[in-house]
Order: C-alpha cells, then structure tokens, then sequence
C-alpha cells in the first residue's frame, strides 16, 4: 500500500541545549553508565547475566533468576506409559490434527488390548519441524503426550531428529524422575 | 677485518628494536582483539570468551585450560588461515591482492619513529667471530632516529586511506565501493584537525623529533594539561583516521554489509581486521608521545631524580622500564577507544563530516591561532595554557546558540518523486497496485457498493 501523506509522522527531535551541543559532556556522560556497567558485571559479578552453560543448567535458577518452571516448560515430547508400561496414546489423531507445524504422524492399528480400540503403531514426531507450542498435549484426551523439560536435544542428521514410538518412550523412562506426570 | 663504516651502535639498536616491536606490536594487536571482546562483553553484562585456554585437548596440559579465554586469539588466527581464501570472479585482481597489503604496511611502518624508551648508554664492545669493533656512546632506543619524526608520522597516517579505497574499489561491489568513498572522505576531512592539533604542539615544542617533545614535556609537564582542546580535537582525528567507533561508516553494517571488506575472506580478511587494530596501536603512541610524555612518568618527587622513569637514566634497566611505561599508556588508551566505541552510536555520515567541517575544523584553527599569540608573547608554561584553553572552550559553549542553525535532519525531497514533482507533473497518491486499493480504499476512491 503507499504511503499517504496524512499517515506521514513528522517527529523533530528535541532541541539540545548549550551543554548538550557542544556533545563532550554527553558523552562523559555514557562513559559513565558504561563503566557502571563494565564494574558491575565485572567477572560474573551482580549485573551479569550470563549462566554458564555446561556446568550451570537453566534447571537450576528460579524463573526470575533466567531458569525454567519445570511446571510449564515446553521441551521435547514424551509419550506417557500406562500402569502396565504399555503405551498409553490411544491414536484418537487428535494431535496431528491441531498440530500447528504439522510435525506429528501417527499410524492408527487395531489395539492388542481390551481396553481401547486403537494404539498407535507408528508415533513419530519431527523435533526439527516442532516449533513447541504445546497443543498436543492441550488437545490429548488421555495425556499420553507431554512436553518435558529437556531442552538439550542433538543430532547428527535430520533423519535422527525424527523421533519414533520407542524413543518417545524412551524419553518418558529417562524424565519421569524429573517431571512426574 | 675493517668495521663497516655505516655499522654504529644506533643501527644495531636500532634494528634490534625493530625486530622486538614488530612482534610486540603484533601481540598488542592480537590481544587487543581478545581485550575488546571482554571489553564490550562487561559492558553489556555479559562474560566474552572464557572458554579457550592452551591445553589443545591434551590432559597434561590440563591445568591450562580456561585461562580466562587467552587462547581465543590463537583459535581466531587459526581459523582465518583455515577458511577459504576466495576471490570473486569479477574483481580487480591485481588491486583485490593489493589492497590488504597497502593497509597493513602503513599502519605498521608508522612505529619506526617511536622513541620507545628514550636514550641508553652503550659502551664501547666487539662482535665476536667477525671482530668488529663498535663504538659505544648514547643511541635511541626507536627503529629510526630521524630528525623529521613526526613529519613522517603524518605522511604514513595518511596513506592507510589507500589500502581502504583500492579495497572498495577492486571488489566490484557497490557496498564496498560506498565504503571506501567514505572512509576517503572522511579521512581526507579529519586530517585537517590532525594536523592543526599537531601543529599546536609543534609550535609549543618548537621541535620535529620526537625524542625532543618528550623531554619538552618532562620538563614542562605533560602537555594534555597545557592543551586540553588540542589533545581533545588530536583524539578525536585519530579515531576517524582509524575508522573507530563513532566514525566507522566505511563499515557500517547495517548499511554497507561488511563496508569496504565485505568481499573478502580468509587471512586477507584478517589483514584488514589486523590493520585496522594496528593503527590503533600507532595513533594511540602517537597520542602517548605528544600529549602524555610518552615514557615519562612523573616519579622524580617519589623516587628522586635519576629514578630510572626519568630519561637521564640511561641504563638498561632504566630503557625497559621506560619501553614498560610507554606501552602501559598505549594499551591504557586502546582500552579507552574500546569504551568509546561501545559506549557511542555510530554517526550518520554527514554528521561526520558537518562535524569535521563545521565543528572540528574551526575549533582547531582557533586552537592554532591562540598556541601561535601565546608563544609569541611566551606564556608557554602550564597554568597560562590552561587558563586560555579553559577560556577558548568556554567561548566556544557561549557562542554555540548564536550560529546559524543547521537542522540535521531535515529531508531533502528527490527531484522527480511526488515530493518534489518536475514542473507541469501530475501528482497523485493513489496506489498503483489494484489490490492495495481493495485492501483499503483511498477515500473518494472505493466503488459503491
């Protein structure tokens, strides 16, 4: 659309004064806060940010401090197991079909057990393509799936960062400790 | 065997000091990088590099891991000598080698007038083997001991624009080529102030060598105090002239991508990285040198005189310790220009150089003239200086509201735009694309329904 006239703001900036416009001390002025800041932060002192990473885990600050909640912290999936360690998803594809990226494919099959009607035989999930937004685990009518806390997740191709029923399940044997469901 | 005739003590010191400095220099420069990153990295709140040490993976080095990131210096050459070293296919070839090299040497080859630590007592000693015979007596301890020493400072300063416009100009890019343009600029317009703020001192010295500023200034007291306005106007030349923070146009990234270094890579890239931390280096010994006594430190009311900071002390252990306060303040003023540069916003172009032409440059002529009346009536010592520099920037702030306004802002509308339309020119606003116009009809303009 172009620009009309009457949407063109005019904003002249504020005059400077005497002091102002000869700029040095102004400028003493910045180096002022500048120092501050260099002092203060000086060898992760009381305004520095940084957390080291390796060593130090956002898992071990309090939110206001830069660390997570691990209540509603959005990471990699888990798919949950029932008492009986089966898989509890029922494939009811209620969450490829809310998922925003399109990045969850299930394959529906008959259920083995006498419980449900269906289990999901293939449950993969496209880390690369998830962008964390937690619908599925909004839309999961029997919380089979869960966003962890783990934030961490490496892989060496794009085929690997695919991840299947088993390792879903895995996810959920390693977290469970971590976040109770 | 005859001793060669041109074979003196200062040549030999003299090459000595050449082959050190160079290295120590170098070094200068690499950790300079390493200190910016730590610099910046406290001044935002956050760490810089902590991580690299000198261990290179080895156990038994383990305790020199970390080391406080000293090491990222040697990853970075590293890796510059690592990467690809492309050429793209349309440049100037000739002038894209060229480039790199006229910026480094310049920078570089402005050290050898340096009295680094001023004069050593040498006495009379033989090479062994060749049997030569030296004489002894006082040498200099600088790569050249010219009489024309700051002559040759400013003519070197003012070729390392070369190596910046050929790099523009050769990479056939219209980013790198705005970006030599206006480092040219801008550094053909801040060496006017250079050399007028350097012509403060000169009058004041009444001496070229640079040897002899310094003594002037150990007997006189440290002429950043005698001329503050000068030292002022010399810094902030010397931060144009070395395309620091606030004037760095000539690479302003969100402007001009990489400025006059985006088409390069690999070590030539580096050269240009390496230069530019150079002639940092220099401008900040050449500060050291004319405003702040250069190895001189006002030691003699604690250590008495003859301490070995003061230049009658000719010994050896007097000439490294003055090398080791001359380096002091020139590392101390590199940090400076780091705080500067991450303290300041870069100026708009033409705010640089109406600084240069409407601010800096009268300023400096003022400066000129006031130097010039008091050497003529003698009023060189230190408290007549002040008080008349304190009064030149005084009439400076007072008269600032009476000149002529120059709104820096203000648009110039482009000849021919619907701004500024050519005579007998139909203007009109409306949209041309049809859907801008279903998107939100202009008023007047919507169909009835």
């Amino acid at each position: 659309m172009a620009i009309r006239d009457e949407d063109i703001l005019k904003i002249d900036p504020p005059p400077m004064n005497r002091l102002e416009g000869v700029y040095l001390p102004e400028v003493i002025k910045g180096f002022g806060t500048t120092m501050r800041h260099f002092f203060t932060s000086f060898g992760q002192g009381r305004t520095s940010r940084t957390i080291q990473y390796p060593e130090q885990r956002r898992e071990h600050f309090k939110p206001e401090d830069g660390g997570i909640e691990p209540s509603n912290f959005r990471g990699v999936h888990r798919l949950n197991r029932d008492e009986a360690g089966r898989v509890k998803c029922v494939a009811c594809m209620m969450c490829p079909t809310i998922c925003p990226a399109k990045c969850i494919h299930i394959e529906a099959a008959e259920s083995p057990w006498d419980d449900r009607e269906k289990y999901p035989r293939k449950f993969e999930i496209d880390e690369l393509r998830c962008i964390f937004c937690g619908m599925c685990e909004e839309a999961c009518p029997v919380d089979a799936i869960e966003l962890t806390t783990e934030y961490d997740v490496v892989g060496l191709s794009r085929a690997e960062m695919v991840f299947d029923k088993e390792k879903l399940l895995n996810v959920y044997d390693v977290t469970i400790n971590k976040k109770p469901m | 065997m005859d001793t060669p005739s041109f074979l003196t003590a200062q040549v030999l010191v003299s090459i000595a000091v050449l082959v050190i400095f160079v290295h120590v220099i170098l070094g200068i420069v690499t950790y300079s990088i390493y200190l910016e990153r730590k610099i910046s990295a406290y001044i935002q709140d956050r760490i810089g590099p902590n991580r690299v040490g000198f261990d290179f993976g080895l156990p038994f080095l383990k305790f020199l891991r970390g080391c406080f990131g000293l090491g990222q210096p040697l990853a970075d050459g590293i890796k510059f000598f690592l990467k690809e070293d492309y050429t793209p296919d349309k440049v100037d070839k000739a002038l894209f080698t060229l480039a790199p090299m006229t910026i480094v040497v310049p920078a570089l080859i402005g050290f050898a007038v340096i009295p680094w630590g001023g004069v050593w007592h040498i006495n009379q000693f033989t090479i062994p083997i060749l049997n030569w015979t030296i004489a002894g007596g006082d040498v200099v301890i600088a790569g050249a001991n010219v009489n024309v020493g700051i002559i040759y400072m400013l003519a070197v300063a003012s070729l390392g624009v070369y190596g910046v416009t050929l790099g523009g100009w050769a990479s056939n890019n219209k980013y790198s080529f705005l970006g030599g343009l206006r480092s040219t600029a801008q550094m053909l317009a801040y060496e006017i102030p250079l050399g007028l703020s350097l012509l403060c001192v000169l009058l004041v010295t009444g001496t070229v060598v640079p040897d002899g500023i310094i003594r002037y200034q150990v007997e006189h007291g440290w002429l950043l105090f005698a001329m503050p306005v000068a030292a002022t106007i010399f810094f902030i030349s010397i931060l144009a002239e070395a395309n620091r923070a606030p004037f760095d146009n000539a690479e302003a990234e969100q402007e001009l991508v990489g400025g006059y270094h985006t088409e390069y890579s690999s070590m030539r890239f580096a050269l240009f990285f390496l230069a530019e931390y150079a002639h940092m280096t220099t401008s900040c010994a050449f500060f050291a040198l004319l405003f702040l006594g250069g190895y001189h430190l006002p030691a003699s009311w604690i250590a008495g005189p003859g301490h070995v900071f003061s230049p009658e002390n000719v010994t050896l252990l007097g000439v490294l310790a003055k090398c080791g306060v001359y380096l002091t303040k020139v590392v101390l003023l590199i940090c400076f220009m780091m705080v500067i540069r991450w303290t300041l916003p870069r100026m708009r172009f033409d705010q640089v150089m109406m600084m240069a032409w409407q601010a800096v440059i009268p300023i400096a002529l003022a400066t000129v003239v006031l130097t010039s009346v008091l050497v003529y009536l003698d009023l060189t010592d230190l408290l007549p200086m002040l008080a008349a520099n304190i009064l030149l920037a005084g009439f400076i702030v007072g008269i600032y509201p009476l000149l002529p306004k120059y709104n820096p802002n203000r648009k110039i509308p482009l000849y021919g735009s619907r701004f500024n339309p050519v005579p007998g020119e139909r203007v009109s606003t409306r949209p041309t694309d049809p859907m801008a116009l279903e998107d939100r009809p202009i008023e007047g303009t919507a169909k009835p329904a």
